[in-house]
């Protein structure tokens, strides 16, 4: 199943049994339904190479996680490592759900284009401004605990509207009890 | 390395170390910075690459545990429930944090006042106010003016508010029908270009390193105006001890090269700027004849109080598809709703909720933050009916100080230069435990009043402590405090402290703003009181 392998090559620490059973271990994670395909067809070779040239720290999880001592049957291995191995466990599932959502026709199907650039339009007004969700905020009133007073803070002349609060403010913003903090 | 000493000579390159030094090079001072961690450059982050995933949970992770590089040092955490968080580099931890900016409320600086417990702070939001607004001037904070939960501002955000997304609109119009708080989200991240710096592109992997420069690093912002000024940033240098003369005045510090390489760089002042893990640390690692309990440490609190937010998750899951692996992370909208006391809730203090975008495909397919790990054919209808189709609500409980939850130094591990690693011991509070719970029922409600169809909660999340905090408070009482109201030593006169070990209480909010504004007003009075410091002869 391994090809070409160097010994630069991250996947050199897998023998053919390993990857074997690193194939049977990712259709039992991630099987073939809903119109998604199986990680044992995904997570390749290349795939595979991609996921330990980018965190070579994973292949000495792996390779313990896919020992032959642990058995052939996937379920049983699967609680074991579970129960007593969780961090060569961890390297496993990362391997593979890294291998399967790092490949084109996967992200394609679940419609995920990776983490894009989109541009912020700063000088566009919110749309929670334009529907009033910030007005019922304003019309509430203050939320703070006035220290001075112990209670909710009550600040005269406070704008009750968005458009009110930028059609200017008192001088110097002082309201309320809020000066001396009590102090 | 140095003979001549400096004038300041700071330990640290992160958030509050920065502030300082830019303060300091404005007014002339001769200012040196040792910084264990490297420059990294915005090409270097993997947040524009296929396997940024991977790298968010290894090179780029946030806790140095998970690194283990070179330039961090472990943080023994075996006993204590959260895991601290932190980034070893030119920028520290702003390099990895979210970048929210919310400011500490009135009522966190008196706490024993208001409500009977803990301490007051030595000075007020009021007191702090004007730092606040030259700290976001300086940061480059965007956000919408009049959040009525903080007192009226005379200064706006120097930048508009960033998007709140499909997700944030469904909760905002969930609040406005319940009547509850909600405001967009300040986050020091840019909404339009400033200060020669790229805005924001909504890539959301603002925790691996923001390759735009669009969220606030203090590599960006302040070091190279720092820098042009003639400061000196000493990279890869470790600071193993803090020296002190007879007079028990701090001369300088040992550092460490990448090679093993011991050095001494005398200064007049030695401000610290680490965290509340490395600061007390540090000054544990100075222990003398003079100072057998660790410098500075006459209280007997260096290193107690250790304060980290606990945090819980509240997940809702939508129909609709939210987008929402995009969006800064930073948060997106904030709710203050139950942050102040009300004695019925049957604890004090409250909690800040934000809500933030949930991740890409590779998160979501893996064992969720909740536990749940979902394989064999329904693996796909969970990651379709997650990925882009979360809300997540943060909540950041108030932790009360506790001499119990301290730092000590291991006896048994070191980081790469063979200094010993700090052990963090630390439990949750029966107080912050209800108010977790009280809060997580409330954002269940949020979310469901959103129209979320699913909620999944992590109750208390192990790899959540970004917000180091108390563990070298300030106060009057130098039997009661390490730190006096400017961050001095009240045991080193020429010996401060800027980072988030002095905060008193922990407020319930993201800290960065208020550490910040902090350090700048410590540095204005160094400035003023300069002719009146003692220094080393």
């Amino acid at each position: 199943m391994t090809t070409d392998t160097t010994s630069d090559d991250p996947l050199a620490a897998l023998d053919g049994t390993a990857r074997a059973t690193l194939a049977a271990i990712a259709d039992h994670l991630i099987p073939a339904a809903h119109g998604m395909p199986s990680a044992a067809d995904i997570v390749t070779d290349g795939r595979l190479r991609f996921v330990l040239g980018a965190r070579p720290d994973l292949a000495e999880g792996l390779v313990a996680a896919l020992r032959p001592g642990l058995g052939v049957d996937v379920a049983s291995r699967l609680a074991t490592l579970q129960r007593d191995e969780p961090a060569n466990l961890g390297a496993l599932q990362l391997a593979i759900v890294a291998g399967y959502y790092t490949d084109k026709r996967v992200r394609e199907l679940i419609g995920y284009p990776g983490q894009e650039a989109i541009e912020v339009k700063s000088w566009l007004l919110p749309e929670y401004i334009e529907e009033g969700l910030i007005d019922k905020v304003l019309e509430r009133g203050a939320v703070w605990r006035d220290p001075a007073t112990g209670d909710r803070a009550v600040v005269e002349g406070l704008p009750q509207t968005y458009a009110e609060r930028f059609a200017g403010m008192p001088d110097d913003s002082q309201g309320g009890h809020d000066g001396p903090d009590g102090a | 390395m140095a003979t001549d000493p400096a004038d300041v000579l700071i330990v640290g390159a992160g958030a509050s170390g920065a502030v300082v030094a830019k303060r300091l090079a404005e007014a002339g001072f001769s200012v040196v910075c040792l910084e264990q961690g490297e420059w990294h450059a915005k090409e270097d982050y993997p947040g524009t690459r296929l396997d940024w995933e991977l790298q968010a949970r290894k090179a780029w992770a946030t806790s140095p545990n998970i690194r283990e590089l070179p330039q961090d040092y472990p943080v023994v955490a075996d006993d204590s429930p959260v895991e601290p968080l932190m980034f070893n580099a030119v920028g520290g931890s702003t390099i990895i944090f979210a970048g929210a900016w919310p400011r500490a409320l009135p009522s966190d600086f008196r706490v024993r006042s208001l409500d009977g417990i803990a301490d007051d702070w030595p000075l007020t939001y009021h007191e702090l106010l004007p730092y606040f607004y030259r700290t976001d001037r300086d940061f480059g904070v965007s956000g919408l003016p009049g959040d009525p939960a903080y007192p009226p501002d005379s200064e706006d955000a120097p930048l508009p508010p960033l998007p709140i997304g499909a997700a944030g609109m469904k909760v905002a119009r969930a609040h406005t029908r319940l009547g509850w708080h909600w405001w967009p989200e300040f986050n020091s991240i840019l909404s339009a270009p400033y200060d020669g710096r790229r805005p924001c592109v909504q890539r959301s992997t603002c925790q691996s390193g923001c390759n735009e420069g669009a969220k606030a690093s203090t590599d960006q912002t302040h070091w190279p105006k720092a820098m042009a000024l003639g400061t000196r940033l000493v990279t890869g240098a470790r600071v193993r001890r803090i020296e002190t003369n007879e007079a028990g005045l701090a001369t300088g510090a040992t550092w460490i090269d990448r090679e093993g390489g011991e050095h001494f760089e005398p200064a007049r002042v030695v401000v610290l700027a680490g965290n509340a893990i490395g600061t007390p640390r540090l000054l544990l690692l100075s222990a003398s004849s003079r100072f057998p309990d660790g410098l500075a440490n006459s209280s007997g609190l260096v290193g107690k109080r250790l304060m980290m937010h606990p945090f819980a998750n509240v997940a809702g899951l939508f129909e609709d598809p939210l987008l929402s692996w995009q969006g800064q992370f930073g948060d997106l909208i904030e709710s203050l709703e139950f942050y102040e006391t009300d004695e019925k809730r049957g604890f004090v203090r409250g909690a800040r909720w934000g809500l933030a975008p949930t991740g890409g495909p590779i998160n979501t397919a893996l064992p969720s933050r909740a536990g749940e790990q979902i394989w064999g054919p329904d693996h796909h209808l969970h990651v379709k009916t997650h990925l882009g189709h979360g809300a997540n609500w943060g909540l950041f409980a108030e932790d009360l100080p506790d001499e119990a939850n301290h730092i000590t130094l291991s006896k048994t591990v070191t980081d790469s230069s063979g200094v010993p690693a700090p052990e963090v011991h630390y439990s949750m509070a029966d107080n912050a435990r209800r108010m977790l719970d009280f809060h997580i029922e409330r954002a269940t409600e949020s979310l469901q009043e959103a129209g979320a169809y699913k909620i999944e909660v992590d109750r208390l999340m192990r790899y959540s402590g970004w917000h180091l905090l108390g563990t070298t408070r300030m106060g009057d009482d130098p039997a009661t405090s390490v730190l006096d109201r400017w961050n001095r030593a009240h045991d080193v006169p020429n010996l401060y402290v800027v980072d988030g070990s002095c905060f008193v209480t922990s407020t319930g909010v993201n800290p960065t703003s208020t550490i910040v504004a902090i350090a700048l007003r410590a540095t204005d009075h160094m400035i003023e009181s300069r002719f009146n410091q003692q220094v080393p002869a």
